[in-house]
């Protein structure tokens, strides 16, 4: 497994945990005490920010050949990937409200950081996937 | 769909006294795994280290890849 392969594991892991972590206790809070201390719970959301430590965590191999053509197209088409799947979120969360509550409703600005920050989750999440994807099809076999 | 490139690499490693997938890594300036990929026929080369692989066989680029019709 390379530097790459590891630092995406992180950013899969953590942002996992972030986003399981906020629903489950967003949907106890909810139970307990209802909207809206219930949004509290998405401060969880913050455990993602440990894989930003990935490249601290992982240093790069001194005096090694780390990262060649393939690597380099590896991960342009994971920022493809990741890029794309960002922009449906974004999307999709413009359009969604329009459809469900209608033209005339009204969204509080507050959700507007909250898009950005699920836009960016997106990213690095499917980022890592389709980097850990593209690696595994190539196999260790020797 | 199925990579149309055929290597030799395989052969051509153990002809040059069983080099390692290593060493050619380090002769071709790529990863290993790299190398594992491309003898695998799972990835297609630059023309650019097509060529430093065949250097390092000493051998044309022909002689190590070929393109099936």
């Amino acid at each position: 497994m390379n530097r790459a392969q590891k630092i995406a594991w992180l950013f899969v892991i953590t942002i996992s945990l972030a986003v399981v972590g906020s629903l489950a206790a967003f949907a106890i809070l909810y139970i307990k005490v209802g909207m809206p201390k219930a949004l509290a719970s998405l401060a969880l959301i913050g455990i993602a920010g440990f894989g930003g430590f990935g490249p601290i965590v992982f240093p790069k191999d001194k005096g090694k050949i780390t990262c060649d053509e393939r690597d380099t197209l590896i991960n342009r088409r994971a920022a493809i990937a990741g890029f794309g799947a960002s922009y449906l979120v974004a999307g999709l969360a413009c359009m969604l409200p329009f459809f469900i509550l209608g033209p005339q409703a009204t969204v509080a600005v507050w959700w507007l950081p909250n898009i950005f920050g699920a836009a960016g989750l997106t990213l690095f999440f499917v980022h890592s996937v389709v980097i850990l994807v593209q690696y595994g099809r190539g196999g260790e076999k020797s | 769909m199925a990579n149309k490139i055929k290597n030799n690499i395989r052969q051509f490693r153990f002809e040059n006294n069983q080099m390692t997938q290593a060493e050619l890594a380090d002769k071709a300036k790529v990863t290993r795994q790299t190398i594992i990929a491309i003898e695998a026929g799972q990835y297609s080369p630059s023309l650019e280290l097509a060529i430093k692989i065949a250097k390092a066989f000493g051998k044309k680029v022909d002689d190590v890849f070929e393109y099936e019709e």
